[in-house]
């Protein structure tokens, strides 16, 4: 037996390079973000901020998840601000009159459900995913508000703030919970059949098709995951506030495309796996910070929030093709 | 209506079906019986200065998604616009103020989308996140200081009817012109169906998409030039919801966002119905939340009675 020769042997450090060239953008802006706070805000980089914007990080991380794994099938889900609304009120109207902990458990079922609904519409009636996401979104918080017009909002069940605001060893265990969570994903994306038909469908969804692969059924599981992790970043986000709001995570949608796409995960592209996003997620909360660091205010920090994932996109995928 | 305009009214590359046809009449039928004072001179040239804004949006948001892309930005750019204006003192610098800004950003769109391969969605909301950024820059708080003469281009009459007819007309005339009988509407349309088999074909790609998005942003800044007359102020937080708006409006029209197949008749039919649903829910006294609950179920029954071929985006 032959062995196939490297097409191009490379010096380690050439391969390093590659490597290095080929990583998601969330990675070296990360680093650039953290050399330059090392120079112009070192108490940015104390473990205790950093915990505490790894915190802050959580829900988009975990909003990103979702997002990209329907991103992952070429689709997309812009229904996580709606089905935020619901999670809100269901949990802080009180007047759904159930304990805390079945209240809980109620909405994960209403995220699924939404997701789930979501799913079907793409995949059955084969209706844009642009369309249908966004069309459920106005819907629920539609609905949500017009049902809480006139009433204030209550509290969040003591036992989501005592879960998500406290701290083990002093580190705080929601960060903790997001990258715990990442660990089992991490295998799933990797070594399942669920993961190998997910890149499957990504590549070529006609290929994938013929080949036998169950594509509108992958992409109905896809979107009701990804309304799970809308639930439960909104948990993350209501623990943190401590009050219900129906305007909770209005910009997480596209906050969490951008995040997937600068974690590497592109339509029907992967490469990012389950860290790129995570880290991108990190990084976007880390660039948020550091804009308000500089006493930008709100002009010079929207100005460049835009133009850094602009010129991060427009580096990446320049470097793909 | 014979049988052969019947086909070209519902050409498949049009989009226009019957049911995004028959919605805004149904919806204007039934709002005749439900909605007081809803056939009247004044609430008539009312629903017309209301949907103005918005179908001169839609109109631009169909010629990028013609070219299977997208673009979040025209709100941003709708506010921008009102923020550039207010800093100007006459109409004869401020209009080409505005028509450079428009060719920029459309520019700087089309460039990052068809040059970088960004996907549209990600350039055009950092492009939104942008100007946004730019808007409050210029004008952090709304302002009624605009030019001279802006506001006769919104609120004058001509022989009784709002000037805001004019602006439809020329509006829905320009675009369609554009899209029936130009050499360019051919290749948006060979672009939106398969990008590779159009430059396949000799077709120049790149500079084809930067031209529907500078488009798109041209109509922005028109609809920014007469929402800011209209209103006879500047507020950098103007255009808000059109971006969105106006895919919903298109979307009513079944114009797919993947490329390639819609028409204007899809776009003026989409902004109708939102417009009707608007002014009619109102004048029925509904809660404006119901109403856009509303709206998302008539998007959803509408997208999903028109099937397409693909699952995704």
């Amino acid at each position: 037996m032959t062995t196939v020769a490297e097409p191009r042997a490379a010096s380690p450090i050439a391969a390093t390079w590659r490597w290095l060239v080929g990583l998601p953008p969330a990675y070296p802006l990360l680093a650039i973000l953290l050399g330059i706070a090392y120079f112009t805000h070192p108490h940015l980089l104390a473990p205790l901020f950093l915990m505490l914007m790894l915190r802050q990080a959580a829900p988009l991380g975990l909003a990103t998840i979702g997002q990209s794994l329907v991103i992952r099938c070429r689709s997309i889900d812009l229904s996580s601000a709606g089905i935020m609304a619901v999670t809100s009120y269901i949990l802080t109207s009180g007047t759904v009159p159930v304990p805390p902990l079945a209240a809980i458990a109620l909405c994960i079922l209403v995220g699924l459900f939404i997701g789930f609904v979501n799913g079907v519409i793409i995949t059955v009636r084969k209706a844009s995913a642009v369309i249908v996401t966004l069309a459920m979104s106005i819907i629920l918080t539609g609905v949500v508000i017009a049902f809480s017009q006139f009433r204030a909002p209550g509290d969040v069940p003591q036992i989501l703030k005592d879960v998500v605001t406290s701290r083990i060893g002093g580190i705080p265990v929601a960060p903790m919970l997001w990258i715990l969570v990442l660990f089992p994903l991490y295998y799933v994306d990797r070594f399942t059949v669920f993961g190998r038909y997910v890149r499957a469908v990504g590549s070529n969804p006609l290929a994938a098709e013929m080949s036998g692969v169950p594509h509108a059924r992958i992409v109905l599981v896809a979107h009701t995951v990804s309304g799970l992790f809308s639930v439960l970043s909104c948990f993350f986000l209501l623990g943190f506030v401590g009050v219900g709001t129906v305007n909770i995570g209005q910009d997480l949608a596209l906050n969490s495309l951008s995040a997937s796409i600068l974690g590497g995960v592109n339509f029907g592209a992967g490469k990012g796996g389950m860290w790129g996003p995570a880290a991108a997620a990190f990084m976007l909360t880390f660039l948020f910070n550091f804009l308000t660091s500089f006493g930008l205010g709100e002009p010079g920090k929207l100005m460049l929030q835009g133009l850094i994932v602009i010129v991060a996109a427009i580096a990446y995928s320049k470097r793909q093709t | 209506m014979t049988r052969v305009s019947m086909a070209r009214v519902f050409n498949p590359r049009f989009g226009s079906s019957p049911i995004s046809l028959g919605i805004p009449i149904v919806v204007f039928i039934f709002l005749i019986f439900a909605a007081p004072h809803f056939i009247g001179g004044e609430n008539l040239s009312n629903l017309v200065n209301q949907i103005v804004v918005l179908l001169i949006g839609s109109l631009g948001q169909l010629v990028v998604a013609l070219v299977g892309g997208i673009d979040l930005s025209i709100g941003s750019l709708v506010s921008l616009t009102s923020c550039v204006l207010s800093t100007q003192d006459s109409l004869v610098t401020a209009i080409p103020l505005c028509i450079g800004l428009a060719v920029l950003v459309g520019t700087a769109n089309g460039v990052g989308t068809a040059v970088f391969g960004v996907h549209p969605l990600i350039m055009t909301f950092s492009m939104a996140t942008f100007l946004q950024g730019v808007a409050y820059f210029i004008l952090p708080a709304p302002s009624s200081a605009i030019p001279a003469g802006l506001q006769a281009l919104a609120q004058s009459n001509i022989g009784g009817a709002p000037i805001a007819i004019v602006w439809c007309v020329a509006a829905v005339g320009v675009t369609y012109v554009l899209l029936r009988r130009s050499q360019l509407a051919l290749h948006f349309y060979a672009i939106g169906a398969s990008p590779p088999n159009a430059h396949l074909n000799g077709l120049r790609v790149v500079p084809s998409i930067i031209a529907a998005y500078i488009f798109c942003s041209l109509s922005a800044v028109c609809a920014g030039l007469f929402l800011s007359a209209r209103v006879a102020s500047a507020d950098p937080t103007m255009g808000g919801p059109l971006a969105l708006d106006s895919i919903t409006a298109i979307a009513l029209g079944n114009v797919q966002l993947s490329g390639g197949i819609g028409g204007v008749l899809g776009a003026v039919t989409g902004a109708l119905t939102l417009g009707l649903l608007a002014n009619g829910m109102n004048l029925m006294g509904i809660s404006p939340f119901v109403r856009s609950a509303f709206t998302g179920v008539l998007l959803l029954v509408a997208i999903s009675l028109q099937k397409r071929k693909v699952i995704g985006l």
